[in-house]
């Protein structure tokens, strides 16, 4: 017998039974709903986004300040390049990474950090990511100053961004630099994690479901060292979001 | 690790008279006990989610073979490895020849209760590799060569000059002490290397999620993120309880379980791992392992007594709101788990002999069933260990009580039972108990009712009766 086949039978057999049954019918769980369900929230989720961004991006800009976000709304792309290239001045940054989401090309994130003065790289092997090149990309991120991404939904419940990593987004960009920039669109704003996980299930369900996911709620934080809370201790001490808002 | 609940007392006594611990485990209360309320205040649908999550549970532990199964093929299926491990030993053995076998240098751990089970660090040291908590609270505790105070706050214990003796090697006793930004800002310092130079990690499990093969992990440090972002091999551990079926559950447990824990409505980072990373990924572990152990837990899963204990999240909003773990503190319960929960699953994963006063430990107030974010319903469950170890209700093994307090309860149970037994016995201890009396209370009783006398005060039935009393006054009434 199998270390799984023998741990199993006597799992079962504390349970009182002498096979394993598939589980009834339970609401409880949302194991039993068919993809359809979950497609159907996560498709709802997505047209509110749209028809509701204005008050899905209050609650968010609200949700976000509160737990550590330093946020800026801002109503252009100039602006939100403007604010880039400020951060990236304030902290004297020498070294910058960004993935390659769109809404960073829109904002013309790369001539905002090269007018800093910094030094841009980005997280993209273009498939060719053999050992080498990932321990150089590595030791990039470790040592750079900032890290900017986009955000590939946020949740107004929490002030959430999340993120799948994935060809072009490396998990470290929003993880070892000191300061992260998430740039964020409206229209990319859910309600709230029931939405989020709905679209898990479908992408799940659909054969899709990507290989990691991070959901990021501010800067990293300890409460280690008699309940005080300190930012900062594994990953970026400072996290801002900007929110690009339409004119 | 092995149990040290037989010292409960003398750890217990020791912390009741430590000021330094008393006041360190106020945070327990002043921050996580009211953090949790108020999170819980503010959250408009808050028993329907812990009655969800309670379903949740109930449902899962209730099919969990259907569920192990269906989450090993699609661990497997995701491109990920599994091994089922019968307990800490078999498990320990996994990780250490996983590791020898992938010549791994460096491993970070990130914190994890099951690993503390497997008593996993020391193992991978002692074979040699290096092994770094990354936790800060474990990382403090693994310096002083500590085991852990409560679930989530390892070091909730330690005062910060105590950390900083450990953590700031310029620290020398009376210079002025660090304060926390600066001394977690050093942690940073030494911990950045290691994260970097990792080639393995190991990570406990928040939630596996059946249907996905997925693992879900909740860290306000980062550090799960780094151990499933850097090393190559990335190996979490689970209790075989730490199952729910669907992705879409997450929602409820991540609710409550953040609540409970911190009172946070979201930790920084949650991190879903679905296997190990897609080929044309930046990044990540080249191999994922999960190893889901059992460790006795098929005892609390027989027993139907205990079961509900298995619905456990380990938030450790029991232990926060529970009057004597804030006295007593975290390692007077001997084991991995303190606490109310630990009060319960300790016994039976242990030996209930050795951990009886474990279940004694309880003023049965039920501020542990109002805190649980599943609603488990702990102090039935004290009281029912509590009857075993005197009644030796499963097995006679279990029974620690004596036969004088045997026969001593017995006979009270006789002299409660009649109206004359019961009248006797009040002449007999108002004959030959009150003259031994102080203001009322015997402090030194003698045998058989010593034993109880060596630890509280003894009370006295009254000069009269209030049957006597009563007719006297009747007598009066008539004449």
């Amino acid at each position: 017998m199998t270390d799984r086949a023998k741990f199993i039978a006597n799992v079962t057999s504390a349970l009182g039974r002498t096979e394993v049954i598939a589980p009834p019918r339970d609401e409880s769980t949302a194991a039993f709903d068919d993809v359809e369900t979950a497609r159907a929230v996560a498709d709802r989720a997505l047209a509110d986004a749209a028809s509701n961004a204005v008050e899905l991006t209050d609650r968010m800009a609200e949700a976000a300040s509160t737990i550590g976000w330093k946020v800026h709304r801002v109503s252009n792309p100039e602006n939100a390049a403007d604010i880039v290239a400020n951060i990236c001045d304030q902290k004297g940054a020498t070294s910058v990474l960004r993935s390659t989401h769109d809404v960073l090309d829109e904002i013309n994130v790369d001539a905002a950090v090269t007018s800093s003065g910094a030094k841009l790289g980005v997280t993209e092997h273009s498939g060719d990511n053999n050992e080498t090149k990932i321990t150089e990309s590595k030791s990039a991120a470790f040592s750079a100053d900032i890290g900017i991404t986009g955000a590939d939904y946020a949740i107004a419940e929490t002030g959430t961004i999340v993120l799948h990593p994935r060809s072009g987004l490396s998990r470290l960009v929003s993880l070892a630099p000191p300061t992260h920039i998430a740039v964020l669109r409206p229209t990319e704003i859910i309600d709230s994690l029931d939405e989020l996980f709905a679209h898990e299930r479908n992408d799940h369900m659909s054969g899709n479901l990507a290989g990691s996911m991070n959901l990021i709620s501010g800067p990293s934080k300890t409460a280690d060292i008699e309940g005080t809370t300190v930012t900062g201790i594994h990953g970026p001490l400072e996290v801002h979001l900007i929110i690009l808002e339409n004119d | 690790m092995k149990p040290l609940t037989t010292s409960f007392r003398t750890k217990a006594a020791e912390t009741m008279v430590d000021e330094q611990v008393l006041q360190s485990l106020e945070h327990v209360y002043t921050g996580f006990f009211k953090g949790r309320l108020e999170a819980a205040g503010n959250t408009d649908n808050w028993e329907e989610l812990r009655d969800k999550g309670k379903a949740i549970k109930d449902h899962t532990i209730a099919h969990l073979d259907y569920y192990l199964g269906q989450l090993a093929d699609n661990v497997e299926k995701n491109g990920g490895s599994v091994f089922f491990a019968a307990d800490a030993a078999e498990a320990r053995k996994y990780v250490l020849d996983l590791a020898h076998a992938r010549n791994i240098k460096t491993v970070i751990k990130s914190k994890s209760m099951v690993s503390e089970e497997m008593a996993l660090a020391q193992a991978l040291i002692d074979d040699g590799i290096e092994a770094v908590e990354t936790d800060l609270g474990e990382y403090i505790i693994q310096l002083s060569d500590e085991t852990p105070y409560h679930l989530i706050a390892p070091a909730v214990h330690k005062s910060r000059k105590e950390v900083a003796e450990l953590l700031d090697d310029n620290y020398v006793e009376g210079d002025p002490v660090p304060d926390a930004t600066e001394l977690t800002m050093m942690a940073r310092e030494k911990l950045r290397g290691v994260f970097e130079r990792a080639d393995m990690s190991v990570t406990g499990v928040n939630f596996a999620v059946a249907e996905s093969g997925s693992i879900t992990l909740v860290t306000n440090e980062g550090n799960g993120r780094m151990s499933t972002t850097v090393p190559r091999v990335h190996v979490a551990v689970m209790g075989m309880e730490k199952i729910i079926p669907s992705i879409q559950d997450l929602s409820t447990m991540l609710r409550i379980l953040i609540r409970s824990a911190t009172g946070q409505r979201i930790s920084s980072y949650v991190t879903m791992v679905n296997g190990p990373r897609k080929s044309d990924e930046e990044e990540g572990p080249e191999e994922f392992h999960l190893v889901i152990m059992d460790n006795g837990r098929q005892k609390l899963l027989a027993d139907e007594q205990m079961r509900e204990s298995l619905n456990c999240i380990r938030c450790g909003a029991c232990l926060n709101a529970c009057p004597v773990y804030r006295k007593v503190g975290g390692h007077a319960y001997g084991w991995v788990y303190p606490g109310p929960i630990g009060a319960i699953v300790t016994p039976v994963l242990t030996g209930l002999k050795d951990a009886a006063n474990l279940p004694a430990a309880s003023s049965l107030c039920g501020a542990c069933h109002d805190a649980c974010p599943v609603k488990i319903n702990m102090p039935r469950m004290l009281l029912e260990l509590r009857y075993r170890t005197a009644e030796g209700k499963t097995d006679k093994d279990e029974r620690t009580s004596t036969t004088r307090e045997r026969t001593v309860w017995k006979a009270w149970r006789i002299g409660m039972m009649g109206r004359k037994r019961f009248d006797i016995g009040a002449r007999l201890s108002r004959l030959f108990l009150r003259p031994m009396a102080r203001n009322g209370w015997l402090k030194k009783a003698p045998p058989p009712i010593s034993g109880w006398t060596s630890t509280r005060d003894f009370p006295l039935v009254s000069s009269s009766s209030l049957k006597a009393r009563l007719n006297k006054r009747s007598k009066k009434a008539k004449s």
